[in-house]
């Protein structure tokens, strides 16, 4: 039980790694599907909506930086290994958790939200930018989430 | 977070909503000096410049992107039923049924016509196949057509009704009872018109939430002002009152309520609505263009068009 620790943390950037990813490829996948949708009627709208499609995808690189920010503070990426208790395990495993959980959950809605501004483009192409901003408008939260976890992984004794 | 099919296809559909025909191209059309002026502003909107739009295209096209979609198929049981008849009358009286029936269809005409040539009503599909079988037996004992007729319009609108509750789309619930409520007013004040007996009414009459059937039987028996009568009650109130004006104003009035069910719908960006609100969308303009040919070619003054101009989706 003496390595619990650290198994903690690394499960812990597994999971904001996994979990941002594959809500992520969700969101992605969806607004691809709609994406592909109008481009097959109108190849001329492809720019336009493939802008709305990579919204989706920041939670997946959020979850990215956070696991690769944990994996250097516990010094696994450095090759150099940290001593950490159970409790330290602990704590980086819940530091994680604010991207992992809210990062999974904001981009599959963020997706629906960049498919129905799918629709918009299709309809109105010169109201593009309004679906772009209504899509955006979810990143806050995913933004927010990224901070705390930044935040709470900085702030963990080692 | 469920609730997003049809994604693709939904996306694909709003791109082609451009090209449908709105108000002020349908003016110009009823506007157009010659035929030739107005076919080729018919063409200028559609995609690619050219394209014809034809409910079979319109049709495929839905089932291209979307082949899962099993609620789409409610929308072409009245085109079934309508196949099942011209099939029926056809080798009854021995002409060839493909002169007769429509397109698009759920059903291989040649199946059709091999379950009735047979008489394995078996081969077709559960929601058709008793009524094809109680049809014939129908028409073979009492070569009544018009009953035989009335039996298989009932019989449509019932499968509809069925199959759209089971799918489990409110949409298509709505579209069913609103397509049987139009159907039953029609056939209710024709019956009453013509004094039909109540044995006649009870094959005819189908029924829906909306306007109970036993009630428009009763009203029918009564006479058309009985049956006027009864739609002041309900939320059919306004057609009841074109009806008493002109059967064509009412049929309007059902066409419009149609479109008005279609327009809830266009917001939506997944799911199967807005994918059969395109085909009802497409099946009004192609219902609204055969208007102005035909009104053109007898002649019909302009503002006659236009009062017959159906609402449109877009």
């Amino acid at each position: 039980m003496t390595n619990m620790g650290i198994v903690l943390a690394i499960l812990g950037a597994a999971l904001a790694a996994l979990l941002a990813g594959i809500g992520s490829a969700k969101g992605v996948g969806l607004v691809g599907e709609a994406a592909a949708g109008v481009v097959s009627v109108d190849p001329s709208k492809f720019s336009k909506v493939l802008i709305l499609q990579l919204l989706p995808g920041t939670q997946g690189l959020y979850g990215l930086l956070t696991a690769i920010l944990m994996l250097s503070r516990i010094g696994v990426i450095g090759g150099n290994a940290a001593e950490l208790t159970t409790a330290q395990g602990w704590e980086f495993f819940i530091a994680a958790l604010p991207i992992a959980i809210v990062g999974l959950i904001s981009a599959i809605f963020q997706g629906r939200t960049a498919a129905a501004g799918v629709g918009i483009t299709a309809k109105k192409p010169e109201h593009n930018g309004k679906g772009i901003i209504m899509a955006a408008m979810v990143e806050t939260y995913a933004i927010l989430a990224l901070l705390v976890s930044i935040l709470l992984i900085y702030n963990i004794e080692v | 977070m469920g609730g997003t099919k049809y994604a693709n296809a939904v996306a694909a559909v709003k791109a082609m909503e451009n090209f449908l025909l709105t108000r002020s191209d349908l003016d110009q059309l009823i506007s157009a000096a010659t035929a030739a002026e107005m076919e080729s502003l018919i063409s200028a909107r559609r995609c690619s410049g050219n394209e014809e739009l034809t409910l079979e295209g319109v049709w495929e096209m839905i089932r291209g992107y979307a082949p899962d979609c099993v609620e789409l198929k409610i929308l072409l049981y009245k085109n079934d039923f309508h196949d099942l008849k011209a099939v029926l009358k056809s080798m009854l009286s021995g002409h060839d049924p493909k002169s007769c029936c429509i397109r698009p269809t759920n059903l291989d005409l040649d199946l059709l016509v091999k379950a009735f040539s047979s008489k394995e009503f078996d081969l077709l599909p559960d929601y058709i196949s008793s009524t094809a079988e109680q049809a014939y037996e129908l028409i073979t004992r009492t070569l009544d057509g018009q009953l035989a007729d009335s039996l298989i319009d009932s019989a449509c609108m019932s499968a509809m009704q069925k199959a759209a509750e089971e799918s489990g789309s409110s949409f298509m619930v709505n579209y069913a009872r609103l397509i049987t409520a139009c159907a039953d007013i029609k056939t209710a004040y024709r019956c009453a018109k013509m004094k039909k007996q109540r044995s006649f009414l009870e094959t005819a009459v189908c029924g829906s939430p909306e306007l109970d059937k036993e009630s428009l039987i009763r009203a029918a028996l009564g006479g058309p002002d009985s049956v006027l009568a009864l739609l002041e009650t309900t939320s059919f109130d306004e057609g009841g009152k074109l009806l008493s004006q002109s059967p064509a104003a009412f049929e309007k009035w059902c066409d419009d309520m149609i479109m008005e069910l279609a327009q809830t719908a266009r917001m939506q960006a997944f799911g199967a609505e807005p994918l059969a609100a395109y085909y009802l969308a497409a099946e009004a303009e192609l219902k609204n263009l055969r208007m102005i040919r035909v009104c053109r070619e007898s002649g019909t003054d302009r503002e006659t068009i236009t009062e017959r101009m159906r609402k449109l989706y877009v």
